[in-house]
This record gives C-alpha cells, sequence and structure tokens, in this order.
C-alpha cells in the first residue's frame, strides 16, 4: 500500500519536477571574449542566444608588458549599448616602478545588467607597452521566463490564438479589371480565323487531324504491344522458373528403396521341450525355507 | 517581632548583594589579511645534487595569495624554505636557496609598485600591503647537496614561511 502511494506520489511530482527545470533560471559563463589581436569584440558574438540573459560580473587578465621605468595605462571596459558611454571602463594604471611581466586578475560586478545595454568590449592601451594574454569572461544568469510565451508554465503566458487578417481579394486582383485577358471569345483571332476559313481549308485541316490522331492511336497501340510483348515474357520466365523447381524436386520422388520379404531363420529341431530339472530344485528350495520360517513362530 | 527578623534578613543578605560578579564580554575580530595556498610547489631533479622548482628543470614554484580587505594595515612576510621538513636521510649539508616575487595584482594601480618596494631582510621579503585586493606571490626555492654528492632516493618536503603582520 505505502509503495503504491509512494509511486502515486512520484508520478504527481514528476511533472512539476520538470515543469521547474525548464523555467529555473540558471548561471553560465562565455568564454574568452577576445579572439583576435583588436582587443575589441562584439558582445553578439560572445553571449549565447536566450533573451532573458543578464550579466553579473566580468572577470579579465592580462600580463603587462612594459619598461619598468615608463607607464602604461590599460583601459578595459563595455560601451553603452547607445553609445552614450560605459558600462564600465576600469584603468589599470601600471606606474614607473611596476614590473614587466605582472599579471592582473580582476573581477568586476555589475549587478546584472540585461544583455540588450551591453555595446562593444575593449582593451586599449596608452603609452609605452602591452598587453599580452588577454582574457576577458563574462558570468550571466539566464531567466527562461524573460519571454511568457517560451513555456505554458511561465507567468504571464498566453494561449496564442491564431491572428488571420481579413483580405478583400478584389483589392488584390481582379481579374474583369486585368487588360490583358480579353474574356469575350468573339475577338480571339484564333477563333476568328477557323471561321473565316472556306471549306477547302476546313477539309484540309480536317485530314490533317485525322492523320494526327491515327499517328497517337498508332503509338498508342504500338506501345500497348510492348507491354503485353513485356507480360508476356514475364510469364514465360515465371513458367521456366516453375519447371524448373518441379524438376528438381523429382530427382527426390524419383529414388526407391529396395523390397522383399525377410524369411525367419529360426527353426525347432525337438517336438516335445523337457522340465527344467535346475528350476524345480530351487522351487523345492524356496518352499522348504518358507515352511521353517513359519515354523519358526511357534517354537 | 517581625521587624527584627526583617533585620535580620537584611544583615543576612547583605554579604550576598555586595559580592563580585563577572559578567564576559565577547567578540570577534575576522581578519582582514587571509592567505591561501594558491598552488603547492614541486621540486623537480634536472641533476643528482639538485632540487629546485625552476619550471625548465621539472618543477613548479608555489604561490601563496594575500587577500586584504583592510588597505595599509599589514605587511606580508614570506621567506623561502631554509630546510627539508621531512627527507631521507642526507649524506652532506644542504644549501637552500630561494626567491620571493609578485606573480599577479588585482589592481595596478595599488599594487603595480608592490615588487619594487619590498624590503629584503636576511631570507625574508617584506612587502608592504598598501592597497585592498588580491596578491599572489611566487615563491622559488633550489636546494644543493654538499659537495655534489647525490640525494638519496625518496621524498623531500620543504615548507615557506608567509605571513602577515599587522603594522
Amino acid at each position: 500500500m505505502s509503495k503504491k502511494l509512494l509511486l502515486l506520489a512520484v508520478l504527481v511530482l514528476l511533472p512539476g519536477y520538470s515543469y521547474s527545470e525548464s523555467i529555473t533560471p540558471y548561471y553560465g559563463s562565455t568564454g574568452n571574449a577576445i579572439t583576435d589581436q583588436s582587443l575589441r569584440w562584439s558582445m553578439p558574438d560572445v553571449l549565447p542566444e536566450p533573451p532573458g540573459l543578464d550579466i553579473d560580473t566580468v572577470i579579465y587578465n592580462y600580463t603587462i608588458r612594459k619598461q619598468t621605468d615608463d607607464q602604461v595605462d590599460v583601459y578595459v571596459g563595455n560601451e553603452n549599448a547607445d553609445g552614450t558611454g560605459y558600462i564600465f571602463r576600469e584603468h589599470d594604471q601600471w606606474r614607473p616602478g611596476s614590473l614587466d611581466g605582472t599579471e592582473i586578475n580582476k573581477v568586476i560586478g555589475v549587478g546584472g545588467i540585461h544583455r540588450d545595454l551591453w555595446g562593444d568590449g575593449f582593451i586599449d592601451v596608452e603609452g609605452n607597452g602591452s598587453v599580452q594574454d588577454p582574457n576577458v569572461i563574462y558570468t550571466y544568469r539566464v531567466d527562461p521566463c524573460y519571454d511568457p510565451q517560451f513555456d505554458p508554465n511561465c507567468p504571464g503566458y498566453k494561449i496564442p490564438v491564431v491572428d488571420i487578417p481579413e483580405v478583400d481579394l478584389t483589392q488584390i486582383y481582379d481579374v474583369t479589371q486585368d487588360e490583358n485577358i480579353d474574356l469575350d471569345r468573339s475577338t480571339d483571332p484564333k477563333y476568328q480565323n477557323e471561321e473565316n476559313l472556306d471549306e477547302n481549308e476546313r477539309k484540309k485541316k480536317e485530314e490533317e487531324e485525322e492523320l494526327k490522331r491515327k499517328y497517337r492511336l498508332e503509338k498508342a497501340l504500338s506501345a500497348t504491344d510492348a507491354a503485353a510483348l513485356f507480360a508476356e515474357g514475364q510469364r514465360i520466365q515465371q513458367m521456366n522458373e516453375i519447371a524448373n523447381i518441379a524438376a528438381n524436386v523429382n530427382g527426390y520422388y524419383s529414388k526407391s528403396i529396395p523390397g522383399g520379404a525377410y524369411q525367419d531363420s529360426v527353426q525347432l529341431a525337438d517336438t516335445q521341450l523337457p522340465d527344467n530339472r535346475r528350476g524345480l530344485r530351487n522351487n523345492l528350495a524356496q518352499q522348504r525355507l518358507h515352511r521353517e520360517m513359519v515354523n519358526e513362530q511357534y517354537k | 517581632m517581625f521587624k527584627k527578623s526583617a533585620l535580620l534578613m537584611g544583615i543576612i543578605l547583605v554579604p550576598f548583594a555586595t559580592s563580585a560578579a563577572e559578567v564576559p564580554i565577547t567578540g570577534t575580530v575576522e581578519s582582514r589579511c587571509i592567505i591561501q595556498t594558491d598552488s603547492a610547489g614541486t621540486y623537480g631533479n634536472p641533476n643528482a645534487y639538485t632540487l629546485t622548482t625552476t619550471p625548465t628543470d621539472g618543477g613548479d614554484p608555489a604561490i601563496v595569495r594575500y587577500d586584504i580587505t583592510l588597505a595599509d594595515a599589514y605587511y606580508a612576510e614570506i621567506t623561502p624554505p631554509t630546510s627539508f621538513s621531512s627527507a631521507p636521510n642526507l649524506p652532506d649539508v644542504v644549501t637552500f636557496s630561494g626567491s620571493v616575487e609578485v606573480s599577479t595584482v588585482s589592481d595596478a594601480t595599488g599594487m603595480g609598485t608592490y615588487e619594487t618596494d619590498k624590503i629584503e631582510v636576511g631570507d625574508t621579503d617584506r612587502y608592504d600591503l598598501t592597497a585592498t585586493g588580491s596578491t599572489w606571490f611566487k615563491i622559488s626555492s633550489t636546494a644543493t647537496m654538499g659537495g655534489s654528492k647525490a640525494f638519496a632516493g625518496g621524498t623531500y618536503t620543504a615548507v615557506a614561511e608567509a605571513v602577515c603582520i599587522a603594522k
């Protein structure tokens, strides 16, 4: 009983589990945004597809290449999508005294900014130096229900209704208004020509038509003959195959087993069979033993 | 009678009313300088009488990270190993040499000059941690057996010391 209740509970909860899996927000991170030496990147090339994506943090690192006495300023950031400024712009000021080959590893929290607001990313270097092995990674959170129509379980989901627009077909095409189409056949030159033909020409045309009909008929008949010939060939082939099968089976049927009568070879020479004396003795011995055993109980 | 009894009670209670009580006051101070071992080092053995953390010789330097949440309040003092903490029998005296350097910072402006500003006191390097954030220090070590004798087979362990000292 308890097992049945448990099974029932599992079955009831199973759809709920899959429901929560499909619409639960999840987290992830991009790969390195920098793929070439330009040190600039476009966010649609970096971020995955889902529309409900908010960026939480930016993690970047690189190694500074410079002379110890030089100052190098490195700017890492992302522009606003509308081009009005920056979402963030970090200034790494490598002052004189900082050593060549030092690596920087920085985490910038941006607090969940929607993907649509992110413009191009960049690393700008000012001064006599460069960056080596730059690596920029974005961590993000995806809300699958950003578009409520993503899943029927999303809050705000609306059952889609097919919207069929009403179209006035006459506005699209009206054959009666098409100047290229003449609905009055009487003005068709083809029919006009036939009416104007004289008797001889009409006969000549009919004869030509008759010849054409015959020709078409002959072609049709020849095709029919070809089909019949093909069918006949198939029939003959099948008959041959059946005959071959019969011939093969006959080989087994034609086998014969040599018969005849097998006579009994046992013969009894004597006409009288004597009693078996040894058997009689044995029988008497059994009888005697039985009597001794019976008499034993009266002693 | 009642008054006398009350007075007696008062006299009896006086010593209890004036007795001392110890009231504890506790507080917890979270360290604003945290030291983490980012990666332990390994010794390579390029020849019979040398153990070294140099990568080209098959070793790996140790990396230690200082996380500072209060600026200009601490010194980092790091000492590379000066002896083995465990080793097979040593046939001769082992000479240790080592170095410490800043490998990675989380703030170029505040930490970029840590390495040039460090003070070396004997085997120990002292860094003035003037900025908040994380700093990664690389600790290298080399051990050389005296008389060019060979290290015996076995496992050798040495310990570098990294401490945080309040100013």
